[in-house]
């Protein structure tokens, strides 16, 4: 049996680890819940755009808008002949497998694409996934540190602008994103999303408006919009994913730190308890060996 | 009186009746009074006016577009913000 004063030390440090997981747990529980209130924000700027666009969108208008421009149609030939992949991961751990699952999904989405021949590009967000992609050497083609928990409009533009630049030039063929999709704090499945070619959300036109100036000048302005909010939303969702990642991960780290101060607090006692009947025995028996 | 919603890109700015509302299109200001056609416009920049029983209240705008459909206003822009008077 281990030494009483061994255990005692244990006991301490795994309460001062647990404290530390306590406070993670309660601040991530305080973070996800502004970081939930801009994904729910949000929404209805998603929502609108994407219903005004789907009413003025036709076919007929689809062939003029270089971001709608599909893969098979494109310049050079059919298919999907360069592509770019953006990866968001976090900045920081102790989140559980968030980051690795992240990771692992842009990993398999990277084969599919270069199984398919395609060239494909990687875009990195966050720190995780730029450590983990120099470990493994691969190009890169940018990488970006500075965003941390909460992403402004002004980010996603910066980073999805050359990207449409490019791909309106015909430079790109395609252009994912791999991130955490937030469907409640415990659930945030990572997710591939095509932000271009622009699928454009199918609507049809219901009402007849009075448009200033054309349908087709209003969309030009709107569909960079869309695809920017595209964006947006993929980095703000994962931003309040990660919070809900590390508050699921802290808790369990606080759970299981309980159980085993309470198994070190047991056989602590018990060792406590054998040594001092040992001592009294020692005692007794030394008492009787006296009186003979 | 009509319903009207201003939305930017991060959250929902305000959402409520009016009585008119004055915002700056793309080749100057638009009024919008009730029952107005379906109408779609994109936005400039400047100051949405939004009247209601009197008193006004007034959100700077920046990019985006403002709908008009059955009696619902919705200016949805990139950026908006109260503005001071």
């Amino acid at each position: 049996m281990a030494k009483p004063r061994e255990l005692k030390r244990r006991i301490r440090s795994v309460q001062n680890t647990r404290k530390i997981t306590k406070t993670m747990e309660l601040v991530s529980t305080s973070k996800l819940k502004r970081a939930q209130d801009r994904v729910v924000g949000a929404r209805p700027y998603a929502q609108a755009l994407a219903e005004v666009i789907g009413e003025l969108y036709s076919p007929e208008l689809a062939e003029r808008f270089p971001l709608l421009r599909q893969p098979g149609r494109s310049v050079r030939g059919a298919g999907v002949r360069r592509s770019a992949l953006l990866l968001i991961t976090s900045n920081r751990g102790l989140c559980g497998a968030f980051n690795s699952n992240l990771i692992r999904e842009a990993r398999r989405r990277l084969e599919e694409l270069e199984a398919q021949d395609t060239h494909t590009e990687l875009h990195l967000v966050g720190k995780k996934g730029v450590s983990y992609f120099k470990f493994t050497r691969r190009n890169v083609a940018s990488q970006r540190v500075d965003i941390g928990d909460r992403p402004t409009l002004r980010h996603a533009e910066e980073l999805v602008q050359p990207l449409m630049d490019r791909f309106a030039a015909g430079d790109l063929d395609a252009v994912d994103v791999v991130f955490a999709k937030f469907n409640s704090a415990v659930s945030t499945p990572p997710t591939t999303m095509r932000i271009l070619p622009v699928t454009p959300p199918t609507k049809r036109r219901s009402v007849n408006y009075i448009l200033e100036p054309s349908a087709e000048e209003i969309l030009d302005e709107l569909l960079p919009l869309y695809v920017q909010n595209q964006f947006y939303r993929a980095l703000v969702e994962t931003a309040a994913a990660e919070h809900g990642a590390r508050r699921t991960a802290m808790k369990n780290a606080t759970d299981a730190g309980q159980d085993m101060l309470t198994i070190l607090q047991r056989t602590f006692n018990r060792a406590r308890q054998a040594q001092i009947t040992q001592e009294l025995a020692e005692i007794v028996g030394g008492a009787e060996a006296l009186k003979g | 009186m009509m319903r009207v919603s201003v939305i930017s890109a991060e959250r929902a700015v305000f959402e409520g009746e009016a009585d008119a509302v004055v915002a700056p299109a793309y080749d100057g200001l638009v009024g919008i009074l009730p029952r107005h056609a379906p109408f779609m416009t994109l936005l400039g920049t400047g100051i949405a006016k939004i009247h209601r029983s009197g008193e006004t209240i007034r959100l700077r705008v920046a990019g985006g577009f403002l709908q008009v459909a059955s009696n619902v206003v919705r200016i949805v822009a990139g950026s908006a913000s109260p503005a001071d008077s």
